[in-house]
């Protein structure tokens, strides 16, 4: 399979390098970032495949990211992160079109399995290019 | 008097109005719980702050003799007569001649009105026989105020308690947030790095123990969770007594290898009710091994299921033959931490009452040190499905 363009938003720097470090190794080109501003210049200005992101960012809800992506850039695959996750909040991000969703902390094979099963859904709409 | 909801202030009328009515100097009021000679209550009127600050000026003795004669006694001879504590204060203050007057309240608690004058008097039997029934309307509303007073207390104690169930379940969320994130950290690198070193060695021993571990505090802080109740239950029509069945079989084996005996009494009354039955079996379990790990070798569980409040709750109770807990353990038993054991987390029971909360219930503990332990559960019955709203979230999906 393609390797993907994905891009990290998490207030979080260590979370930020992790996924960096254990997603590179597969591969895939990685790129970060620590507040939703930046995340959502970001995201306008590269084509990323995937973005994983902490809903709970210092400047702004990471919903509002989830929103703004739905309508701007529906091809990008979501995959949530948060250290408090309750059933409402990961069924809002789903409504809100997240791929999928890793409560944290997570192990790096939990990372990694989410990540691929968000690779075959991108092949599988033929949106690597 | 009967309108006053506070003993306190039931007693300021009695001793100012008795004072008054009998055209007397002055009258005090005392009552002493006999079970702790403890002075319980006290109010007087018309007397000098140099009298009342000799100290108690009707002691446990005259009360006790008081009441056992249950009649009012005159003391006319103040120099001489060895019921008057303090004779040289009362006859500087003024004082000439006192009436007794015997309260009863209750079995223990007995007191005494005691009206001074400034002179001799001749009491007439219609005056006295006045005092009587005031002393027993003042104590029938001295039970009435007491009465209120506790349970003003008792809710007071409750209000205060749900508050702080509520503040500490809002700080084990924030908690939570607060320690993922760097957990996430931990998991992240250390889950990764255990790939890349020797199969055997010291680093990749360190590493399984530190991902082992903080996969431990990642349950731990799910347990917090869930007791901060921001885990809506999933309900489904269950029956309650076949959830306490499916906890008996989970812990079977421990009851057998502790030879504890479990016996049950559940109700063919429970009909199946909307709960979340994992949550549910997981409080029943939590309350099963608190039993166990409170027994010796031989103790005995009893379980036992029925409706209350006219049928719209289930009520489950609980009952060990365990070691008991004292009253401080007994009021902070559902706080998170709070633990009694020596290897415990302190989260079960603080998750069992999230749980409960969440399902509109109340679970209650009652237990004395080496008395055993027992708690009840209270869970609303009911018989119709969640609303629309409700089910989309339980479903977990849009």
């Amino acid at each position: 399979m393609e390797p993907l363009k994905i891009l990290v938003i998490d207030d979080e720097q260590v979370i930020c390098s992790g996924c960096r470090m254990i997603l590179s190794e597969l591969g895939h080109t990685i790129d970060t970032c620590n507040t939703c501003k930046e995340g959502l210049d970001a995201i306008r200005k590269l084509d990323y495949h995937l973005v994983l992101l902490d809903i709970k960012l210092p400047d702004s809800d990471g919903m509002e990211i989830l929103k703004i992506v739905r309508v701007e850039k529906s091809e990008i695959h979501i995959i949530v992160m948060t250290g408090y996750a309750t059933i409402r909040s990961v069924v809002s991000a789903m409504r809100l079109g997240a791929f999928d969703y890793l409560p944290k902390p997570f192990t790096d094979e939990e990372l990694i399995a989410s990540v691929e099963k968000a690779m075959k859904n991108v092949a599988g709409s033929g949106k690597v290019q | 008097m009967h309108a006053s909801t506070h003993v306190d202030e039931i007693l300021e009328v009695v001793v100012w109005k008795t004072t008054e009515l009998l055209d007397a100097k002055g009258a005090i009021f005392r009552i002493l719980n006999l079970k702790t000679e403890q002075l319980e209550l006290y109010a007087a009127h018309g007397l000098g702050k140099k009298y009342l600050e000799k100290g108690p000026v009707s002691s446990y003795r005259i009360i006790t003799e008081l009441c056992r004669q249950n009649e009012i006694i005159t003391i006319d001879d103040i120099m001489g007569d060895p019921r008057v504590q303090y004779p040289q204060e009362a006859w500087e203050e003024g004082v000439r001649m006192i009436l007794d007057i015997p309260l009863s309240l209750g079995n223990h608690v007995v007191g005494i009105l005691r009206v001074y004058f400034s002179e001799h008097r001749e009491i007439s039997k219609d005056k006295k026989d006045f005092m009587v029934a005031v002393a027993q309307q003042c104590s029938c509303a001295i039970d009435k105020a007491r009465l209120i007073e506790k349970q003003q207390s008792l809710y007071d104690k409750l209000v205060l308690h749900t508050a702080k169930m509520s503040a500490i379940g809002r700080m084990a969320a924030g908690i939570a947030h607060e320690i993922n994130n760097p957990l996430a950290g931990i998991l992240l690198y250390s889950s990764n790095m255990i790939k890349k070193v020797p199969e055997d060695g010291p680093l990749k021993e360190g590493l399984d123990i530190i991902v082992h571990e903080t996969i431990r505090c990642r349950g731990i802080i799910q347990e917090l969770l869930d007791f901060s109740r921001e885990r809506e239950p999933k309900k489904t029509l269950a029956n309650i007594n076949d959830i306490i069945g499916k906890a008996l079989n989970i812990l079977e084996n421990e009851f057998r290898i502790d030879h504890i005996s479990v016996e049950t009494d559940l109700s063919e009354e429970m009909v199946s009710s909307f709960l979340d039955e994992n949550q549910m079996e997981q409080v029943f379990v939590n309350l099963l091994i608190n039993a166990v790990e409170a027994m010796d070798e031989g103790g005995r569980i009893r379980i036992k299921t029925r409706l209350g409040s006219e049928g719209k709750c289930m009520k489950i109770e609980f009952e060990d033959t365990g070691c008991g807990l004292p009253k401080e353990a007994l009021d902070r038993i559902f706080e998170p931490f709070f633990t009694t054991k020596a290897k415990g987390t302190g989260l079960g029971l603080a998750v069992s009452y999230g749980i409960v909360q969440n399902h509109m219930g109340d679970i209650r503990a009652y237990s004395e040190p080496g008395k055993g332990a027992s708690f009840i559960v209270e869970i609303p019955l009911i018989q119709q499905p969640p609303s629309e709203e409700t089910k989309g979230f339980e479903n977990g999906a849009p």
